[in-house]
């Protein structure tokens, strides 16, 4: 169903397309930047330079891995809702609070009327579309994780934040697609967690993607998705991007009771370990994947983003990814 | 209407400014290996006493230790037992943070007191008795990796509060007045409230003449509140920030025991006001067995830490405009 929309949108991917979740691995001399830009010691311009020679040098190895459809590898952001927060009316960054360990960040406040300030990630679409004849997916975060990851001082409620937030970050989409992005990544990591307001993500995903002529992803992880599939199905979405890996496939006797009736990228190559899997393992989880969903409805990537591995290992376990597609895809008959 | 001001947990152990960030800066320093485990403990003993004497300043009359050593909610506990490794992180229920996930490898035995000596800290920063915390055996189990040692969730809930008894006891026995059991996944998991009963009933055995609190929250606890009113704990706080319904459920059916009301939401900066928080009380209170508590709805941890003393003193001025109204 979905590779006749890929299709209609001038799309033709090979069976099991590649791609992978979004952040790659920020090479040392840009983390560095990052340092001495936050200290006033560089200025923007020198910052952006070395954004574009890491999304670059992305662009290349993602078209010498051999993936099908890539990323920028979001080398101008630091985290997936601060970034947003950072750029939007009605956010002020609020105080440090712990994620987990020693790890502190600066959670955004909601303070006043969320508003899209114009395009916030198109120009580094074009960017990376202008480096590459491979689609590049263009990634934006979603509304409901963008709530549930920010303080709310100014809407009533969860709900009204949300569908603030959606009507702002069609706004965006729409961007994307007059600049000619046709396939978009809106990701929701936090849709999982309270199956209580599934309604409220759904209801929240519509406003943001109804009566767009694109092909849209979301990817979720660390979920509770027991209690909310085959529910979440309703998003208005054509491909779930899920992590399967780190948490053991298990997920696949879910849709064993109720078949996946989306595209689904599953997540093949576990990213939060520095071990690269040996490619039977990769194998044998895609053969899972295909003994629960036709092999057309299914893409491969890793099971979340990988900036928190190292260059070398980045690169490694995306190689995984298209061995283990290119072998599938040659068991099946299909072009490799 | 007597309303005890108490926190439910964990208080910010860093704030905004460099003084504020002690802490943060010592686990930097023992991670690279500058500095020795005791010279951490001694800036943990050191933070501790500030973050107890901060909630007492911004009101509360039952304060915390603050949870400053607990890495999470699961695995400060974890590490102190025999039977259990680490395994990596996963999301802590709804909220944005991580929790090492501890793995049961055999039977369960502690390595030594834990908690005592974090209370004892935490009565020398006050100056008077604190609430203690300790986390609970349900939620324990149902966020461990079951390996080997036990057959099944029930078996090793049941095995974690025989271990918790151990220190519930203890904690009773430097004669802490409140030991707090946090079982937020009991609202994830109403099906299993009868093994929690089991659990709680040995870990009520040591409880001497301390006063046992359960603590839920991040969930709705209105579909099993007449279910929790037959545990065998003297306290039940519960979170009102999640469920429209609970407010009214407890105005309707009252409770056996006293009750400590979430009221303060510890996930969002929004400052509760009068209109939100008295005609909640005003529903409440006629059904209320006093003294109540009056509390964040969960630890303060989720909050920056000028948010969490703001809220506390909120909680405060609210509390005391509320009694004066209505004397």
């Amino acid at each position: 169903m979905s590779r006749a929309k890929l299709k209609s949108l001038g799309f033709d991917l090979p069976l099991l397309p590649t791609t992978s979740v979004g952040s790659l691995t920020k090479p040392d001399d840009l983390l560095a930047a990052r340092a001495r830009h936050a200290r006033n010691e560089i200025t923007q311009a020198e910052l952006e330079r070395l954004e574009e020679q890491a999304t670059e040098f992305w662009i290349r190895q993602q078209e010498e891995i051999g993936l099908d459809v890539l990323v920028d590898g979001e080398m101008y952001r630091g985290d997936m809702v601060a970034y947003f927060a950072g750029l939007m009316g009605g956010f002020t960054l609020g105080g440090l609070v712990r994620s987990y360990g020693n790890r502190y960040y600066h959670k955004p406040i909601i303070g006043g009327e969320v508003k899209w300030p114009g395009p916030m990630t198109v120009g580094w679409w074009k960017k990376a579309q202008a480096m590459t004849r491979r689609p590049v997916k263009g990634m934006l975060t979603g509304p409901y994780t963008v709530m549930d990851w920010s303080f709310n001082d100014y809407y009533p409620d969860r709900r009204a934040a949300a569908r603030a937030l959606a009507r702002e970050i069609r706004k965006e989409v729409e961007a994307l697609v007059e600049a000619g992005c046709k396939i978009i990544q809106i990701d929701e990591p936090a849709l999982s967690v309270r199956a209580e307001e599934l309604q409220v993500a759904i209801e929240a995903m519509h406003v943001v993607t109804e009566g767009l002529p694109a092909y849209f992803l979301t990817h979720v992880c660390y979920g509770a998705f027991e209690f909310i599939y085959p529910a979440m199905l309703a998003l208005p979405v054509d491909n779930w991007d899920l992590e399967m890996s780190n948490s053991g496939l298990d997920l696949v006797e879910l849709f064993k009771a109720h078949p996946f009736t989306k595209d689904l990228s599953f997540g093949i190559v576990d990213v939060h370990t520095h071990v690269l899997e040996d490619i039977d393992v990769v194998k044998e989880r895609v053969a899972r994947a295909l003994s629960v969903m036709p092999a057309d409805q299914v893409w491969l990537d890793p099971d979340c983003g990988l900036k928190t591995r190292t260059v070398p290992e980045t690169i490694d376990k995306l190689r995984l990814v298209v061995e283990a597609a290119q072998a599938a895809r040659f068991a099946l008959g299909a072009k490799t | 209407m007597e309303l005890i001001l108490t926190n439910t947990g964990s208080y910010p152990r860093i704030g905004d400014t460099a003084e504020l960030q002690q802490l943060r800066r010592a686990h930097g320093q023992r991670e690279r290996g500058e500095i020795s485990a005791e010279s951490l403990a001694k800036v943990q003993d050191a933070v501790t006493a500030e973050v107890v004497r901060e909630q007492i300043a911004a009101g509360v009359e039952l304060p915390t230790d603050g949870q400053v050593r607990w890495g999470d909610g699961l695995s400060y506990f974890a590490a102190n037992l025999n039977g259990v490794s680490m395994n990596g992180l996963l999301r802590f229920f709804d909220t944005n943070t991580y929790f090492r996930q501890p793995v049961v490898t055999g039977r369960l035995s502690r390595k030594g007191p834990l908690f005592a000596r974090d209370y004892r800290q935490a009565v020398k920063a006050a100056g008077r008795p604190v609430k203690a915390v300790v986390p609970g055996p349900y939620t324990m189990a149902r966020g461990s990796i079951l390996e080997s040692g036990y057959r099944s969730v029930h078996a090793l809930t049941v095995a974690y509060g025989a271990v918790l008894a151990q220190e519930v006891s203890e904690l009773a026995g430097q004669g802490a007045p409140v030991i707090q059991v946090d079982e937020p996944a009991i609202l994830r998991h109403p099906s299993d409230l009868a093994i929690l009963a089991e659990a709680l009933v040995v870990l009520a055995r040591g409880k001497g003449a301390a006063r046992l609190s359960l603590a839920t929250y991040f969930g709705d606890a209105a579909p099993i509140y007449d279910d929790l009113q037959d545990l065998t704990v003297d306290v039940l706080h519960v979170d009102l920030t999640y469920s429209p319904a609970l407010g009214r459920v407890i105005a309707d059916r009252g409770s056996t025991k006293a009750l400590s009301l979430g009221l303060l939401d510890a996930r969002n900066t929004k400052m509760e006001t009068r209109e939100t928080v008295f005609p909640l009380l005003d529903l409440i209170g006629r059904r209320l067995r006093t003294p109540a508590h009056l509390a964040p709805s969960a630890g303060l941890e989720y909050l920056p830490r000028d948010r969490a003393r703001a809220k506390l003193e909120a909680m405060r001025r609210l509390r005391d405009a509320y009694v004066g109204e209505r004397r």
